[in-house]
């Protein structure tokens, strides 16, 4: 995770465009600010940037599902559940499931786990739009090359 | 009034906390409920899931910015539940 630039994502370990899924892992790291007044001497991850990992896992499957065609923005989001803390240090894997394709929005499902247990999930809704400005294609791009995104998988 | 009027009023009342008997064939669901372009996504998708079909909200909304079609054709429920009736029985035709 790079939380100064609200990357929360590192590595896509597995996009399956026929079953719309895609699973990724975040790296907590050890140390950041955020755990400094989140909470003194309980340092734990907010629920909203677990929410944002959620989010981007998601943005993610929707990117590879219109082959970067248009980009995911979070609408909505619902039935999010804390489940457990998430410690520096843990690594998260989080997987998304694309509920539902429709006109110009999308509607997923994600969960992320560290080892087998369940942390957080919730339904997330994002509108799909054409990208607004050619540099944040090209930022994606860079990004999806640097955490591994297979673009051979969006290749019939 | 058609069944299909009464389900996507019933997901309108659900979805948005509208009276149920405040919603008319005749209500305008932007201009009479005061449906907002996000709580249109809720029920754009309740409607996709309950009647099995993709409504093009896209193509619709370009037809109004365009000046091809009324937002009274797609947005005004009685019109709305006919459009929903023609998707169905293209989906069905088609399959």
């Amino acid at each position: 995770m790079q939380l100064d630039y609200f990357r929360l994502i590192d590595r896509i370990v597995e996009l399956d465009l026929e079953a719309r899924t895609i699973i990724v892992e975040a790296q907590v790291p050890q140390a950041h600010t955020i755990f400094e007044g989140h909470f003194p001497g309980f340092p734990i991850m907010p629920g909203v940037l677990l929410t944002e990992a959620m989010a981007q896992s998601s943005g993610w499957l929707l990117l590879g599902v219109t082959k970067f065609e248009r980009m995911p923005f979070l609408a909505m989001v619902k039935e999010a559940k804390m489940r457990g803390f998430v410690s520096p240090g843990q690594l998260l894997t989080i997987e998304a499931k694309i509920e539902h394709e429709g006109s110009g929005f999308a509607v997923t499902s994600a969960k992320a786990r560290v080892g087998t247990e369940l942390k957080c999930s919730a339904t997330l809704t994002f509108r799909q739009i054409p990208f607004p400005d050619p540099s944040l294609r090209v930022h994606m791009d860079a990004v999806a090359n640097e955490i591994g995104f297979p673009m051979q998988a969006m290749t019939p | 009034m058609s069944s299909t009027f009464d389900q996507i009023a019933t997901i309108i009342a659900e979805t948005c906390d509208i009276p149920r008997d405040t919603i008319t064939p005749e209500s305008h669901a932007i201009d009479d409920l005061g449906i907002d372009s996000l709580d249109f996504l809720d029920i754009a998708f309740a409607i996709d899931k309950a009647f099995g079909i993709k409504m093009p909200l896209e193509k619709w909304t370009q037809e109004v910015n365009d000046g091809k079609a009324t937002t009274e054709q797609y947005f005004v429920l009685k019109n709305l539940a006919a459009r929903i009736d023609e998707l169905v029985a293209a989906k069905s035709a088609g399959a």
